[in-house]
């Protein structure tokens, strides 16, 4: 008796491309944390809303030098970002040898703004809600910075050292789509904590 | 469904301020709660069981158990719908003498010993029958689910190839000759990804071996999880415990990339196109 079979050896071992596994687990993970983000920004806008004065009267509104210079490093960075992306998807390495280099150099550059703004802030987590709310945003998204621009360095240093296979290319779109995650989700968060005390101040009546 | 009516009861804020923190509530989500889960959950042990031991369980104490379990439930949780409306309040376990709960209470007591028993004689049908059932062969039911179509028990490899399914129902929609796949390689973990609507195979991919990383990186994740209980410095240790394991347990191997550098030449030699 013969059994009927469908031979899948021809088909091919792994894709770079949105069909993949692990391109599905890194946008699950996004959503993971895309999460811990709303709630730090639900954490701000309840703190806002039962605290009589907000920002704090201490708190002066911030120097916005530095902060947009980060913010304007960590959005152009994106760009060389999405140029390994689509090179990847084609199986074309070079721009990833040269991009992913620049974005480490970026995500140190945004990591050394955050150090000096956050030396510079005038306030401590332990001095207020706003402080607090403040500090944890800080380090909810410097972690990522530190993750992505740590992800980004060690992607192309065993791309380099190795022969880039399918795999790698992989690899190299995920780190890629993962730096748009942490660009984008600072943008709400520049919003918060540097527009809004600008905007409106919340102080006791009269 | 009662569970569910008595929850629109609760739903209502006159009723629900009147009933709130009584008996009415403890009725009201033991019915969701047994109703909904308890019972498909023991269905849903009847129905596994001969593929779990391999064999049929007794017929007849099956029925026994499953009338106990009904009459036991409503037996112990419909009096409390009552005793909640006279005012027996929740979370307390005794109550005066002369308040004429006394009866309903009793009542609610007895069920409860009809649940055990009812527990009790599924627990002994089970093991009598594991032991010496009839053999239930692979599909007793005549299911439609692929989980029928390997022996009872299963073997630890489920399916020695994968089977392919060819409408919803995927035993009844079957061929004769219904055809399985082959060509995965067996000297990896490799699984056959399909598009998402039409099921059409779609590409290869090599899932990952075994590995003592995912075990290291729980044992550090609690290191930094329990020392924060009690010091706010292991959430950077924490962090410098985990970072090197999870880079470890992503980093290439040289043996995967040849691997991969082989399967690429031979897809390009093959000439397949993504």
């Amino acid at each position: 008796m013969t059994t009927r079979v469908i031979d899948v050896s021809s088909f091919p071992e792994g894709t770079t491309d949105s069909r993949a596994l692990i391109w599905w687990g890194n946008l699950g993970m996004m959503v993971i944390e895309g999460t811990m983000f709303a709630m730090v920004i639900a954490t701000y806008l309840y703190l806002r809303t039962v605290n009589i004065d907000w920002p704090p009267s201490t708190v002066q509104p911030p120097v916005l030098f530095w902060p947009t210079l980060d913010l304007a490093v960590l959005i152009l960075s994106a760009a060389p970002m999405l140029w390994a992306d689509l090179a990847a998807k084609r199986e074309e390495k070079w721009p990833i040898y040269i991009a992913f280099p620049i974005a480490v150099i970026a995500g140190l550059f945004v990591l050394f703004c955050r150090y000096r703004i956050l030396t510079n802030l005038g306030y401590k987590w332990s001095d207020h809600a706003y402080g607090s709310v403040i500090w944890a945003i800080f380090g909810l998204h410097i972690l990522h910075v530190i993750a992505a621009t740590g992800e980004c360095g060690l992607v192309f240093f065993y791309s380099a050292v190795w022969p880039m296979t399918k795999q790698k290319y992989l690899d190299t779109r995920c780190t890629a789509v993962y730096w748009y995650f942490v660009v984008i989700t600072w943008l709400p968060f520049y919003f918060i904590v540097y527009i809004v005390p600008w905007m409106q101040r919340k102080g006791p009546p009269g | 469904m009662i569970g569910g009516l008595s929850g629109i009861v609760l739903a209502s804020v006159p009723l629900d301020v009147q009933v709130h923190d009584t008996y009415f509530v403890v009725a009201h989500f033991h019915y969701v709660l047994i109703g909904g889960a308890l019972f498909p959950l023991a269905g849903a042990f009847y129905y596994w069981f001969p593929k779990w031991t391999g064999r049929m369980y007794a017929e007849t104490m099956g029925q026994v158990s499953f009338w106990l379990l009904m009459i036991g439930f409503n037996l112990t949780f419909f009096p409390m719908h009552i005793l909640g409306l006279h005012g027996m309040p929740r979370r307390v376990y005794t109550y005066q003498q002369g308040l004429g709960w006394g009866t309903l209470n009793a009542t609610a007591s007895i069920g409860a010993g009809i649940i055990a028993l009812s527990i009790l004689t599924t627990v002994i049908n089970f093991l009598s029958s594991a032991r010496s059932g009839a053999l239930a062969g692979a599909n007793p039911w005549g299911a439609d689910t692929l989980d029928w179509s390997v022996t009872s028990p299963p073997p630890a490899y489920n399916f020695a190839y994968p089977p392919v399914v060819s409408g919803p129902n995927a035993l009844w929609d079957a061929a004769p000759d219904q055809p399985v796949v082959v060509g995965l390689r067996s000297d990896v973990r490799e699984v056959l990804i399909t598009q998402v609507l039409d099921a059409q195979p779609s590409h290869r991919e090599e899932i990952p071996g075994h590995s003592l990383a995912p075990f290291l990186l729980a044992v550090a994740t609690t290191i930094g999880l329990i020392g924060a209980i009690f010091f706010a410095w292991f959430f950077p240790i924490g962090l410098g415990l985990v970072a090197p394991v999870m880079i470890c347990w992503f980093w290439p191997r040289k043996v995967d990339v040849i691997d991969e550098l082989v399967q690429e030449q031979q897809e390009i030699l093959r000439g397949v196109t993504v």
